[in-house]
């Protein structure tokens, strides 16, 4: 079995003093090693919620986790988790932003220092390594995100909506870049969006939720060409792809947009 | 450089000199005013003083060795209880933060003594800490401190939750979230606390000192105003509001530095 990453039966019940509500129910799926996988569901389904647990930041009430067969508890080093929007501390510059993840795991040598310059020298920011985050633009800004989560070297990287602060335009390059630079590291990424699009031209995999509670409504396998760009596969269309997960993701939804269209 | 800009450029300069000059000008007049008004006795300079009566009356402190013992004082008593209350409401805060349970114990009674007014404690206070220079500091430390706590806490939990989230998904300890981000993150917030305890600190430091001193700028006004000599009242008074603002400069200062480095 070559799955880096194994999900079996993963749920999630979120607790407040008025209710519990059912999140996550009983959801398993595998990533395979430099797999591109992509979540998406109807907004608020939890599919962030099934990222965080996968990233540690929140406990499954029932279900397992493995990373390359062993529990997740004993792998943590492996995953690195890419949060909405960048989350740069606008405190630090680029290069200490970047080397964030390494002072925590008390890992800052100079070799690991050395391998945080050459990413950012290499993604065309080694010139900005001494600005503050709000000098750079959206899509830089982005690209120094994606450096942090490298730097600790990890396998599986966990990115949640990365491209949702970014107007279409930015969007579509930034795509294009973080893809590049995720297949030139050779990662494996699970990826939480809720633009079918964006899921199309860059995944390997989709994985379709239901509503709350998300479960898994159908997988895809997306047959385009992988050494094509996420904007070159756009440009050559999805094929029957998004009109199926468009169908995949509830009808439900756009009668009740239009009843509230014709209630205004 | 166009002519449009260079208008443009030379225009607000001229503007900001105008402004400068109206600020001095009002000044001048006031103070110029006040001395005609007192020297042809349209105003009672027995009640009101005057710009030369006031200083004279400074003149004559100094003459007697002991301006610099009030105004030293005063200055000691409100930059203690400035940094004490700094410091005591950032680490009581900081404990808060820390542990969720002791922060909503201590809710009510925080509510309760933030709603008190402060100088009702005042003989309590003297009585537990001496009617002194101690019983002074404590009274503008309550006053600060409080609204230390309340504005350090309110900074610390409203951290953006992605923050957060990353600092977790590091599997950073509470410890390293404390110092790489709820700290750092809340520089802007301590430099308001700051600016708001810098002016806090005289009102308890001159309330105390109305209290309990035998010296200060409070004891002089005081002790002016019992003994009728509003020239003294005046004069404190002017050198009050030179001596809060140059401290208010200096927090400016401070945080034109933090800016530099952060």
């Amino acid at each position: 079995m070559d799955a880096l990453l194994e999900v079996r039966d993963l749920s999630f019940i979120y607790h407040s003093p008025d209710a519990e509500t059912e999140a996550v129910k009983r959801v398993s799926f595998e990533v395979g090693r430099e797999e591109f996988v992509a979540i998406v569901g109807p907004s608020g389904c939890g599919k962030t919620t099934i990222l965080s647990l996968i990233a540690g930041i929140l406990e499954p009430s029932s279900g397992e986790i493995f990373l390359k067969g062993k529990p997740w508890e004993e792998m943590s080093g492996l995953t690195a988790f890419m949060p909405q929007r960048d989350q740069l501390f606008e405190w630090r510059n680029i290069v200490r932003n970047v080397l964030l993840g390494l002072e925590i795991m008390h890992a800052k040598t100079p070799e690991n220092i050395t391998y945080a310059r050459s990413l950012l020298q290499k993604y065309g920011l080694a010139e900005f390594e001494k600005k503050r985050p709000s000098e750079l633009s959206g899509g830089m800004r982005q690209r120094a995100a994606l450096i942090r989560t490298l730097v600790t070297s990890p396998e599986l990287l966990l990115l949640d909506e990365p491209f949702s602060a970014l107007d279409f335009q930015t969007r579509l390059s930034v795509c294009d870049d973080v893809y590049d630079i995720i297949r030139a590291e050779k990662k494996t990424v699970v990826f939480v969006t809720h633009d079918i699009a964006e899921a199309i031209s860059m995944a390997d995999r989709i994985i379709v939720l239901t509503e709350r509670p998300a479960e898994i409504k159908s997988i895809y396998r997306i047959d385009l060409n992988k050494t094509l760009s996420p904007l070159k596969r756009r440009e050559l269309g999805f094929g029957d792809y998004f009109k199926k997960i468009w169908a995949d993701l509830e009808v439900k939804q756009c009668r009740k947009n239009i009843k509230d269209i014709s209630v205004n | 450089m166009s002519e449009e800009h260079k208008r443009y450029l030379s225009k607000l300069k001229r503007k900001r000199i105008l402004i400068k000059l109206v600020q001095i000008g009002i000044l001048i007049l006031l103070f110029g005013l006040w001395e005609l008004f007192a020297h042809v006795k349209i105003i009672d300079p027995f009640l009101t003083s005057s710009p030369s009566r006031v200083v004279q009356s400074i003149s004559n402190l100094y003459e007697s060795g002991m301006l610099f013992r009030h105004l030293g004082a005063t200055l000691l008593e409100t930059v203690i209880s400035f940094l004490l209350s700094t410091v005591i409401g950032t680490l009581i805060a900081i404990i808060l933060w820390w542990n969720e349970t002791v922060r909503r114990i201590s809710e009510p009674y925080i509510i309760v003594l933030n709603a008190l007014p402060k100088i009702a404690l005042g003989p309590l206070i003297i009585i537990w800490a001496g009617a002194g220079r101690n019983a002074i500091i404590v009274m503008a430390l309550l006053i600060c401190v409080i609204i230390t706590i309340i504005s350090m806490l309110t900074g610390f939990m409203s951290i953006d939750k992605g923050k957060m989230q990353l600092m977790k998904s590091m599997k950073a300890t509470k410890l390293q979230t404390l110092c790489k981000l709820i700290l750092p993150g809340n520089i802007p917030t301590l430099i308001s606390v700051l600016k708001i305890n810098v002016g806090l600190s005289w009102v308890g430091t001159i309330m105390g000192e109305y209290l309990v001193s035998r010296e200060g700028i409070g004891y002089l006004l005081v002790y002016g105003s019992q003994i009728f000599r509003l020239d003294l009242v005046m004069a404190s008074t002017i050198m009050l509001c030179i001596l809060a603002t140059a401290m208010y400069l200096g927090v400016s200062l401070v945080e034109k530095l933090i800016h530099k480095y952060y």
